[in-house]
């Protein structure tokens, strides 16, 4: 008992360190992607007639920007990718252990299996990457581009914290279910006990 | 080592049938209910995240493995702490959350099996989203494990359970499906295996309805009078399942009844559920007019007033005109509302009616002196109508085309929830 | 519910149904660790016949299954056997119980055929335990292999018997998962109300020593052994022996279930999560004005 309350301390701490240090993180994140955000319609110029975001098909090597990673650590980094009609944003999420990688790939894949209702959401990440959405010309005009960095900033802060909660629930799930079944057991040999 | 039976899950809006592959009922037939802790009005669909990490350590945590499903459901909606709910709404799945709690205790408390080694079959109705598939299929797949899946819709297999008639001489999976539970009728049009969805009509008169109806003939006629007013609505559909069947002529039926009521009538004895007081009631002009109103809605609602025959004809002819032979000479009934006596009969009398007036009217109409050869009409009826979509699984499972038409885990993890989009149609020998 | 029940249900409802209202039947049903039943009226209705198929039946049959069922179940044990199943009850439903109680017990001990045929190695490996006390060795080393992959160990000391799972993880997420509650399995007993029970080890690929000559284990990373010490203390008087039986051998039944539980518990932490994310990513939609679409024939059109 007193090593979890220990353990859950020292977690504690170290969210609010991590929060110190994952703010000028997640600033850095949000002004680069408010900058990218300058989209504007722009026929393809290889197929007449054709609007396709640029950044995915890569026709015309001059319509596209240079493309930037923010890395926090080598687990932890963000790659954008800018063009003149779309942009690309490419996540990969902290992953400590088995644990971890496991459950981050159940959720992003979780997530993109409902991509259509997430409009911005890519249905396939990037390689090298856990998720990625892809914002076009579109998004930026039926959308408010503010909230949609919102958006994005915001999912980078929880899909963290939602990772380490169900890493930590399958602990303690795994405790309960471990601890009731050798109750099961020692209860009975206990009564045997009082009995002699 | 030999192959553990497939497992033929019908999760319906009321009712859920279970059971394994080969049998000719289900093992298990329960409400489709669930009973979680916390209120049954409780909007939110939050699970039980815990708030704070201090509380790890007590039993928070496993709360989600705190529920009752099917009768055991029904019996705790009593117990202070525990709501029940409906995880399926018009056939659709309604609530992802509970739905898969329900099928987790489907598994483990009542077929007792280890998913790993077993191929499933379910249910899904007409015009169900390929989205809902996908997500039935990921729940089975990646939370169960499964060996394999297949989801078929319920009409299919309702003209599957056909075949066990020994009417039936051809194994066709075209036909028309008469679908009748507790909350509403379908009459679904199927060519090939496939659903004409375009012209599905829904009647908004089933099993309740009827039971309805026969509670009001009963309280007009004062026989509910010595009927607690608890127990009077299950006496009615006592009565109705007991005692009820079609007559061909309306108006002769009750001249018969009023000649010799004691030949006709019939007594329905019960007792109060609680004081265990006795009581006894005449059944009488009820025997005949309940399933009525599927031939005459006017006798009981006011707004829905097409009867049965011309709601099938309708459908026929909405449909392509080359499956129309086949649709009418096939008429499937399902579900516990189609089990009354001489339906059938009574169904295929008034549809042939209607068929063969349309093809004088054309014939006269048309000034041709040739005639048609007419249209064939038939209505199956069967013995395993009640369960038909569980029986038509049950049939379809057992055939070893059923494993090559389900899909494997294995083809799940490379392709994803996306293959359960489409599944192959099989069984039929056209 | 957290622990697994070791009657079978379908058994016992069939019967206690048959018991009120004799009729024909011919059902199949399985049971967990790939055990098939067959329940039928093959002569006459009263007459209801009760057959099992378990895989590992021969070397069950070697460690004194017969004798446990028929020391349970008597004359019930039918002298033929079906084809196709290793053994067959005969119920006669005239000569059995006529009050509920004793009819309930009758129907709950046949739900247990399954769990009385299994236990047979158990029984013998408490046995020899209690012969070898005074001497030094060890019994014999039994193997079921009550899977395809999976088998149980149990051998007898003087002080103890041991009884060693071996089980495999088909997929990725459930080896993962697995390990994390066969370590809580292993710390669990750290508990001061539960210091009593019985205590496990676990190894995740290579298997445990008193194993480690039996020909043909696999050593690869999708296996698990985990390994039982029982004392006399937990199978000292026979119902708590019974008892012991009884959730032991359910245990890969019941690491599976909740292994399959916390996923699905996972999936429903994943729904609400997206729901949030998508009411955050709705925030950023324009309004844009809605006006109630309408057909020529004035059906409303609606959008799910």
């Amino acid at each position: 008992m007193v090593s979890i309350s220990f353990f859950i301390q020292f977690l504690l701490n170290n969210i609010y360190i991590q929060s110190n240090v994952l703010r000028p993180y997640l600033a850095a994140v949000r002004s680069t992607l408010t900058a990218a955000l300058t989209l504007e319609n722009f026929g393809s110029q290889v197929v007449e007639r054709h609007n396709k975001p640029e950044v995915e098909v890569a026709t015309s090597k001059e319509v596209l920007l240079n493309p930037l990673t923010i890395s926090r650590n080598e687990n932890e980094r963000v790659l954008i990718e800018p063009s003149v009609n779309s942009i690309r944003l490419s996540i990969k999420i902290k992953q400590a252990d088995e644990i971890e990688r496991i459950l981050c790939n159940k959720f992003t894949r979780f997530m993109m299996q409902r991509a259509e209702s997430f409009i911005v959401l890519r249905r396939k990440p990037v390689p090298g990457y856990d998720i990625s959405f892809l914002i076009t010309n579109t998004h930026s005009e039926t959308m408010l581009k503010h909230k949609i960095v919102d958006f994005i900033i915001q999912f980078m802060e929880e899909v963290d914290k939602e990772i380490s909660e169900m890493k930590l629930s399958l602990n303690a799930r795994a405790r309960i279910v471990a601890e009731s079944y050798l109750t099961a057991v020692s209860v009975q040999s206990l009564k045997t006990i009082s009995c002699v | 080592m030999s192959v553990l039976a497939p497992i033929i899950c019908d999760n319906g809006t009321g009712y859920s049938k279970v059971g394994f592959a080969g049998n000719s009922d289900p093992s298990f037939v329960f409400p489709t209910a669930i009973a979680t802790r916390g209120s049954a009005t409780q909007t939110s669909r939050a699970p039980a995240i815990p708030a704070k990490p201090g509380h790890l350590a007590s039993k928070r945590g496993v709360e989600d493995l705190d529920f009752f499903i099917g009768d055991e459901a029904i019996a705790n909606a009593k117990t202070p702490g525990y709501g029940v709910h409906y995880p399926i709404r018009h056939g659709m799945i309604d609530n992802w959350d509970h739905m898969e709690r329900y099928w987790e205790q489907t598994i483990f408390k009542y077929l007792r099996c280890e998913p790993e080694d077993h191929y499933f079959l379910l249910t899904e109705p007409p015009l169900n989203a390929p989205e809902n598939r996908e997500q039935t299929a990921e729940i089975f797949f990646e939370s169960f494990n499964i060996k394999g899946l297949y989801i078929a819709v319920q009409a299919v297999l309702a003209l599957a359970a056909s075949w066990s008639s020994n009417r039936v001489t051809d194994r066709t999976l075209t036909g028309t499906v008469i679908d009748s539970g507790d909350g509403v009728t379908h009459v679904i049009p199927c060519a090939e295996g496939y659903v004409i969805g375009s012209a599905i009509k829904h009647i908004p008169i089933a099993g309740r309805d009827i039971s309805q109806f026969v509670l009001n003939l009963m309280r007009e006629r004062g026989e509910m009078a010595t009927v607690p007013p608890e127990d009077q609505l299950r006496v009615a559909s006592k009565v109705k399942e007991n005692y009820s069947y079609v007559c061909q002529d309306i108006v002769r039926e009750f001249r018969k009844y009023d000649e010799e009521p004691y030949k006709y009538f019939e007594r329905y004895e019960g007792e109060h559920s609680v004081t265990g007081r006795k009581y006894s009631i005449d059944v009488g002009y009820e025997r005949f007019l309940a399933p009525e109103i599927f031939f005459n809605p006017e006798i009981y609602s006011s707004d829905f007033l097409t009867p049965l025959p011309e709601i099938v004809d309708d459908v026929i002819q909405q449909s392509p005109i080359d499956v129309r032979r086949g649709l009418y000479k096939n008429i499937v009934l399902s579900g516990g509302s189609t089990m009354f006596q001489h339906f059938g009969t009574r169904l295929k009398r008034d549809l042939k009616q209607l068929v063969d007036r349309r093809l004088d009217a054309s014939a006269i109409s048309s000034g041709s002196t040739q005639k048609s050869s007419g249209v064939e009409v038939d209505v199956i009826s069967h013995k395993r109508q009640r369960y038909a979509v569980w029986f038509g699984g049950s049939l379809l499972a057992s055939l070893p085309d059923f494993y090559t038409s389900c899909h494997t885990k294995a083809q799940y993890d490379e392709i994803g929830p996306s293959i359960c989009r489409r599944y192959q149609i099989f069984g039929s020998s056209t | 519910m957290i622990l697994l029940e070791s009657h079978n249900y379908i058994i016992q409802t069939t019967i206690l149904e048959k018991l009120q209202k004799p009729g024909s039947l011919d059902v199949v049903f399985v049971d967990f660790d790939n055990v098939r039943f067959h329940l039928s009226t093959p002569q006459k209705k009263t007459l209801l016949v009760l057959s099992m198929n378990i895989r590992c039946w021969d070397e069950l049959v070697q460690y004194g299954a017969l004798d446990v069922l028929k020391r349970e179940y008597g004359s019930l044990v039918a002298g033929y056997v079906e084809p196709e199943y290793n053994v067959s009850l005969e119920i006669d439903l005239e000569q059995a119980p006529t009050d509920a109680e004793s009819r309930e017990a009758f129907a709950t001990s046949l739900s247990l055929l399954k769990r009385n045929a299994l236990a047979a190695p158990f029984e013998l490996g408490f046995t020899t335990q209690k012969q070898l006390e005074n001497s030094s060795g060890q019994g014999d080393l039994m193997q079921i292999h009550y899977r395809d992959e999976e088998a149980m160990y149990i051998q007898a000391a003087p002080d103890r018997v041991t009884v060693i799972f071996s089980t495999v993880f088909q997929e990725e997420t459930d080896r993962i998962f697995g390990k994390v509650f066969l370590q809580e399995f292993v710390d669990a007993r750290r508990q001061p109300s539960i210091q009593n029970a019985p205590q496990v080890l676990y190894s995740s690929r290579d298997p445990p020593l008193e194993i480690r000559h039996v020909p043909g284990l696999r050593n690869s990373e999708d296996i698990g052994y985990v390994t039982f010490v029982l004392f006399p203390r937990h199978f000292g008087n026979p119902s708590v022996a019974s008892a012991t039986i009884s959730h032991i051998q359910l245990f890969r039944d019941y690491l599976h279930y909740h292994i399959k539980c916390s996923k699905a518990y996972m999936h429903s932490r994943m729904r609400h999560r997206v729901s949030e994310f998508q009411k955050v990513l709705n925030r950023a939609k324009t309004e844009v004005a809605t006006t109630e679409r309408k057909t020529a024939s004035g059906r409303t059109m609606v959008s799910r």
